[in-house]
Parts: structure tokens; C-alpha cells; sequence
């Protein structure tokens, strides 16, 4: 292949990106109208909320727990060989938890079981034409699937990552317990918490929550060509979501230490 | 809505084009068809016929020309014009398109309900009038998924037709289904067309049940008209490529 | 009554999880036993590194990049704290060999590479092309999870390490750029700090990460069962069963290795 049909493929490849980040957009922003349009079957809202939250309880609890011990472990062992003092674990893992694991791994999970649930729905509902025929009787997709789902992620969002907070913190202390011989009275001491961390703590979920099921619709919406379409809209949410969340943990984060100081 | 008397032109499209990521599905394509009319596309697969019934219904912009479905021109692909036209209008899909998240007879009330004319129990009636006369009565309370492909198309063809639309497109209405079942499908479409007074337009692949059907005939190749007039004369048309498809014989320009 | 329910699914569940790593670990014992005497299909092995470990480079790339630039601002709010700016290149590599890199870069492949593989052998076992090898007198064990089994666990591998350094290089851009560090300090604070040990630990991690993720992919791809809906629910149960390995696995090695 030569430099020009290189660079002209380069070219059409950025140009098809933007595109679609264009589409994203304007699904993004039809997607939280319809939040208020309310143009969404009755108690849709709480089907969906019970379909995240019973996908991905387990899950997190799972997930949560063990990244709790092993973070404990890892950094109780770094801490040993520098200070000798773990007085201080318990406390800076609550306030790392809060505003930095919690919310992001929570996300991350809800990217993989929630993200790929959506996109499979909407996209083999895309695939058999009835999205058409939701069209046809004067429905606007983005209000009437995506926007239900979206209310279901913000408020399931919210309490799976204080569940998170709580399991892993709980997992945390018995092992530095188990493992140190860490006095739990020193674990669970919440006096490092500042105000700054739960505000960027919620920001974080909140933004995620809202990430995650317009990037999953957008992909679902945009899946064509049979069963092989749905299959490559749900993998292409699994990734397109990981990855927002991720960008909006370092931009989020890099906000709060630019502009307040990182609530020093 | 429902009695249509008058002879205005149901659907006007003027050279309409039509590409999909450089492709172009339709080229500079134009068709129109009187109220009342019954068309049958038929044509090769990936010919655009399925593309020129979406794009009826607005369902697919056309980048190029003017579509004006009932005396409205749906070409700017604005969604409150498109909204208002779309009430006119039922649709069968290739696929039936039945929401597999509901019941039969919520798929079937669906338009209707839609619509928010219509009292619940009036709904409930008109939904078990037409799953009667398509030959499901009773079977609100079942799944899709319960279904066989003629059942579903069957439950498809009520919900297009029980709002009662000015215009009704069929996209495959008999694929895959047995001779037998295929003119009971027909029958079906005509009897309801006989009691509505609607426009209907038939796309299919199955030629000699579509030429029974359709007082009309257009022919798309390629994203154009090869063909457009009555069904009996399309086996006398000068185009080589038309007899040849109507006649399915080997040799020819197809 | 509600009670009852729940213990019931529980239950449900438990067996359920259980006959799944029971089908996990028969899968792991066939593919050790195809590899003994080792022979491989390498045409087929390298196409398989060419599909999985090239194509998810851009997006493990970028996923590194910004790990280490959310490490370093994590580890920028403890300086200030403590006022320690020396240890920033320590807690920011300490935490990306360790533990950060290696998890999150194979949560990433999962859902990229783990989660395609398992759509793909899905369909090929609905489609029935699985049993059409073996009408062919053609296992399929050593033939199609095999060379997977492989592929994975060394594209983790290398993706890992070259996601490390990734990580370490956007960890010191955004160092430099949001905590006013100077490149020399972040240096010294990690190569007096880090050693071999802990690349060894991260890297042992994702190859054990890379084997799980191919081993549940392949599982849940080839025991599918019902069209193309059962396609969907196999994808999802991988990709779930992939995120519950890792972070399991994590524990385990981090408990074991040094």
C-alpha cells in the first residue's frame, strides 16, 4: 500500500469517527429530552432499575471484595517496608474508595454486564426491524428505550457504588485484620474523608451512569446486518463504554486537582 | 381517514436518490401511484425495492429529489411532518418487526394505542376483530416467540391494518411460506383493501402470486424502474431484462 | 416464603457456578493435554497473535495512557498531603506493575478479544461447524482452543508489559504537565524504588490473566447452547465469568507471588 492511499485511508477513518461521534451526540442529547418527554412504557423505569441491579449485585460483591482485601494487602506490605505505621491505611483506603475505586471498578463492571445487555437488546431490536416499526407509530427510539434505561443507570449507578464502598471497605478491614493484625477500631475510621471526595465520588458515578447507556444505545441503534451486527454492537459497548469511563475518571480527577486542589 | 373516494396521487416520488456509506442503493428513481391503487414492486434481490418502501414512510431520507406520501412532502425528513404522516400509515415488515417484549395483543393495539383516540375497551374489541380475521382469534395473551413465521407475518398484518391507514406497505408479505398460505395471505391483504378503500403497495420475490395480486406492476433494477404499468402487459414489455425476469428463463441480459 | 426464594436462587446459582468451573477446568485439562507432546498449528497460531494481540493495541494503548496519567494524579493528591514529591514515581509505578496495569489492561482484552472469541466459536458451534469437524475425524480442542489458548495468553503478555510502559510514560507526561514534576525525580523515585520483582509479579499476573480470559471465552463459545439468543447469553456469561476470574485470580497471586 502506498504513503498517499495510507494517508487518504487515514483520512476517511478520522472522518468516519467524527461522524460518528456527531451521531453519539445528538443520541446523547435526544436521549436525556426524552428523560423528560416521559414518552416511555409505564413503570419501564423500575424494570430496568431491578434488570441492573439484579445483573450486577453479585457481580460487583464479588468483584468488590476481592479488590478490597487485595488492595489492603498490596499496600499494607509497601507500607510495612517504608514506615512500619499502618495507622493510616484504613482511613487513606476509605477516601482513595470513595472519589477513585468504588465508583470507577463499579463502572467498569456496569460497562461489561449492563452496557452489553442494553446494546444486545436495542441492537437485535435494530436487526429485526422494530425500531422501524416503533418509528412508524410515532416513537422516538432514544425516548422510549434509551431514556428509561438511563434513569434505571443513575439511581442504580448510585447505590451499587455506595454497596461497592461498603463491601470493599468490610473486605478491606478483615483482612488488614487477618493479614497485619490490624487493629479494626484503627481500620474503620472515616476521619480522612473530606466533603471533596463524596462530591467527586458522585460526580464520577453520575457521569458514568450517564455514559454508559447512551454509549450502549448509540451502539445497539447503529447495528446492522443480523445476529453478527448485534454480536459486534455488544462488544463494541463493552469497549466504547470501559474506555469513557476511564477518559471521564482521568478528566474528572484531573479537573479536581487543577481547579480545587485535589481537596487538599 | 378510512373511505378514500377521490383520485389524488397517493405517492409521488421524483427522482429520488439514495446511497448507503458511497453505495447508491436508488438512482434518480420515480413512481408514483393513485389513491386506491394496488402496486406490486417486485425486481432482483438487493435491487432497492425494500429501500423504496422505507423511504415512503421516511423510515430512509432520500439524499436527492422529492417524495410526497398523501399530499405531503416527507422529503426534508422533518420529524413533525413525518410524525403526522406516519398516523396514515401501516406497515409490514420483512422480518413481522413484532415487539418480542409484549403479547400479541399489545403488538396489535400497539398503533392504536398509539394514537390515543381510542378507548380501552373499544382497542380491546378492534384488536380481537382482526386477530379474527387474520385467523389467530384468542390469542392475545401469547408471546411472539410462540409463533410461527406465517403466525407472526398474520399478527403483523393486524397491527398494520388496525388503525385503519390511508396507505399500507407490504414488505415480503409471503416469503417463506407455502403456495396455499400464500393466496390466503393475498386474500387477506385484497378483503382488507375491498373494506378500507386504502392504497396498498407489495413488495415481494414471488412473482406469479404478486402479478395475481397487484393491478399494477413496477420492476426495480439496479436502484430504477424497468417497468411501470398494468400486470397483465408486463410479459409483452420491449425490455429483454423484464421478460426475462417475469419468464425466469436462463438466458437474457440478467 | 420471600426467604425461601432467594435461599432458593442462591442455591441455583451456587450449582450453577459450580458446574461452570467444573466445565472451565475440563476444558483446561484437555488443552494441557494437546500441548503434550507440544505441536502446534503455527500458521494458525499466528494468525490468531495477529488478530488478537495487534488489534487491541490502539485501545490498550490509549486505556494505558490515561491509567497513568488518573495513577499519577492519585498519587499527586497524596504528595501534597505529606509533601513528598519523591515518592510520586514509587506509589505510581509500585501501583501500575502491580496491581492497576495488569488488571485493568485485561479487563479491557476481555472485553475486546475474550468477548469476540466467544461470539465467534458460539457461532460456530450453533451453526453445528463444531461438529462438522468432527464428522471430519478433526478435534476441536486442539485444533480451535488451543491455538486461542495460546494466542491470548501471550498477546496479554506482551500487551501488559508494552501497556506498563505505556502507563509509565503517560504517568510521567501528566507529572510534568499537572504537578510541575521534573522528569529526573519521577525517574529516580521509580528505579530506586521498583525492581524486578515487581515487573515480574504484574507480568506473571496478566499471563495467568491472559489463560483465564481464553479459558472462559472458549469455554462459554463452545458449550453454548440455542441460536442465536444463545450467542448473546454466552458472550455475557464469559465477559462476566473473564471480570470474576481476574479479580479472583488477583487475590490468589497477590497472596502467593512475592
Amino acid at each position: 500500500m502506498s504513503v498517499h492511499t495510507r494517508i487518504e485511508g487515514l483520512g476517511a477513518r478520522a472522518i468516519a469517527a467524527s461522524h460518528a461521534g456527531a451521531r453519539l451526540f445528538v443520541i446523547g442529547a435526544k436521549s436525556l429530552r426524552g428523560v423528560f418527554d416521559r414518552d416511555y412504557p409505564k413503570g419501564e423505569v423500575a424494570r430496568q432499575m431491578y434488570v441492573v441491579g439484579n445483573k450486577s449485585l453479585l457481580f460487583i460483591a464479588i468483584t468488590m471484595g476481592f479488590l478490597g482485601m487485595v488492595m489492603v494487602i498490596q499496600s499494607g506490605h509497601q507500607l510495612n517496608r517504608v514506615t512500619g505505621d499502618l495507622s493510616q491505611l484504613g482511613p487513606q483506603f476509605l477516601k482513595l474508595f470513595i472519589q477513585e475505586f468504588a465508583p470507577t471498578i463499579t463502572a467498569l463492571m456496569l460497562s461489561t454486564r449492563v452496557g452489553a445487555g442494553i446494546a444486545a437488546e436495542v441492537g437485535s431490536m435494530k436487526v429485526t426491524e422494530q425500531i422501524d416499526a416503533l418509528r412508524l407509530s410515532g416513537i422516538t427510539p432514544t425516548s422510549y428505550l434509551i431514556a428509561p434505561r438511563l434513569l434505571a443507570c443513575l439511581s442504580m449507578g448510585s447505590i451499587l457504588t455506595v454497596i461497592a464502598i461498603v463491601i470493599a471497605f468490610t473486605a478491606g478491614g478483615i483482612s488488614a485484620w487477618s493479614v497485619f493484625g490490624l487493629n479494626p477500631t484503627a481500620f474503620f475510621d472515616s476521619s480522612m474523608v473530606r466533603t471533596y471526595d463524596i462530591v467527586i465520588g458522585s460526580v464520577k458515578a453520575l457521569s458514568y451512569s450517564l455514559a454508559i447507556p447512551i454509549i450502549s444505545g448509540f451502539c445497539g441503534l447503529e447495528a446492522r446486518g443480523g445476529s453478527e451486527g448485534v454480536g459486534t454492537a455488544t462488544t463494541s459497548a463493552v469497549i466504547g463504554s470501559s474506555f469513557a469511563v476511564l477518559l471521564l475518571d482521568f478528566m474528572i480527577s484531573g479537573i479536581g486537582l487543577m481547579v480545587f486542589g485535589g481537596g487538599v | 381517514m378510512s373511505q378514500v373516494t377521490d383520485t389524488r396521487t397517493a405517492i409521488s416520488v421524483q427522482d429520488v436518490s439514495v446511497a448507503f456509506d458511497g453505495t447508491e442503493v436508488l438512482r434518480s428513481l420515480s413512481l408514483s401511484l393513485e389513491q386506491g391503487g394496488r402496486l406490486g414492486i417486485l425486481g432482483p434481490a438487493a435491487g432497492g425495492k425494500s429501500v423504496l418502501l422505507k423511504l415512503l414512510v421516511g423510515l430512509v431520507a432520500p439524499d436527492a429529489g422529492r417524495v410526497h406520501i398523501l399530499g405531503t412532502d416527507i422529503s426534508r425528513g422533518k420529524e413533525k411532518t413525518l410524525m403526522r404522516v406516519r398516523r396514515d400509515v401501516g406497515m409490514l415488515f420483512q422480518n413481522y418487526a413484532l415487539f418480542d417484549f409484549m403479547t400479541v395483543g399489545e403488538n396489535v393495539a400497539f398503533p392504536l394505542a398509539r394514537l390515543g383516540e381510542t378507548e380501552d375497551d373499544e382497542i380491546a374489541d378492534r384488536v380481537s376483530a382482526r386477530l379474527k380475521a387474520v385467523g389467530l382469534a384468542g390469542s392475545e395473551a401469547k408471546m411472539p416467540s410462540e409463533l410461527s413465521g406465517g403466525m407472526k407475518k398474520r399478527v403483523g398484518i393486524a397491527r398494520a391494518t388496525i388503525a385503519r391507514p390511508a396507505l399500507l406497505l407490504y414488505d415480503e408479505p409471503t416469503a417463506g411460506l407455502d403456495p396455499v398460505t400464500t393466496s390466503k395471505m393475498y386474500e387477506l391483504i385484497a378483503a382488507d383493501q375491498a373494506d378500507t378503500g386504502c392504497t396498498v403497495v407489495a413488495v415481494s420475490s414471488d412473482v406469479g402470486a404478486l402479478m395475481n395480486f397487484s393491478t399494477e406492476l413496477a420492476l426495480v433494477h439496479e436502484g430504477s424502474v424497468r417497468y411501470r404499468g398494468p400486470s397483465h402487459a408486463i410479459s409483452k414489455s420491449e425490455d429483454a431484462l423484464v421478460r426475462q425476469f417475469v419468464s425466469g428463463d436462463d438466458a437474457g441480459p440478467l | 416464603m420471600l426467604g425461601d426464594v432467594t435461599i432458593s436462587a442462591i442455591g441455583r446459582g451456587t450449582l450453577f457456578a459450580w458446574r461452570e468451573l467444573g466445565g472451565i477446568t475440563i476444558l483446561a485439562g484437555q488443552v494441557l493435554r494437546a500441548l503434550l507432546p507440544p505441536r502446534l498449528d503455527g500458521p494458525e497460531l499466528f494468525r490468531n497473535l495477529y488478530r488478537m494481540g495487534n488489534r487491541s493495541l490502539p485501545i490498550i494503548a490509549l486505556t494505558a495512557f490515561f491509567v497513568g496519567g488518573i495513577m499519577v494524579i492519585q498519587a499527586g493528591v497524596l504528595v501534597k498531603q505529606l509533601n513528598a514529591a519523591g515518592l510520586v514515581g514509587w506509589g505510581a509505578g509500585y501501583a501500575i506493575f502491580r496491581e492497576v496495569g495488569p488488571m485493568l489492561i485485561a479487563l479491557m482484552f476481555s472485553g475486546r478479544v475474550g468477548s469476540n472469541n466467544t461470539a465467534e466459536l458460539a457461532t460456530m458451534t450453533v451453526t453445528e461447524q463444531l461438529d462438522g469437524l468432527r464428522a471430519l475425524a478433526i478435534d476441536p480442542i486442539p485444533y480451535l482452543v488451543v491455538p486461542r489458548v495460546i494466542a491470548m495468553t501471550v498477546s496479554l503478555l506482551c500487551l501488559v508489559v508494552l501497556g506498563n510502559l505505556i502507563a509509565l510514560y503517560g504517568g510521567a507526561f501528566f507529572a510534568m504537565f499537572l504537578l510541575d514534576l521534573e522528569f529526573s525525580t519521577l525517574y529516580y523515585s521509580l528505579v530506586d524504588n521498583i525492581g524486578w520483582l515487581d515487573f515480574v509479579h504484574g507480568a506473571i499476573k496478566a499471563a495467568v490473566f491472559g489463560s483465564a480470559i481464553a479459558m472462559t471465552s472458549c469455554y462459554f463459545g463452545i458449550s453454548v447452547r440455542g441460536g442465536a439468543v444463545g450467542v448473546g447469553k454466552a458472550v455475557n456469561a464469559a465477559v462476566v465469568a473473564a471480570a470474576i476470574s481476574i479479580v479472583t485470580l488477583d487475590f490468589l497471586l497477590t497472596a502467593v507471588l512475592p
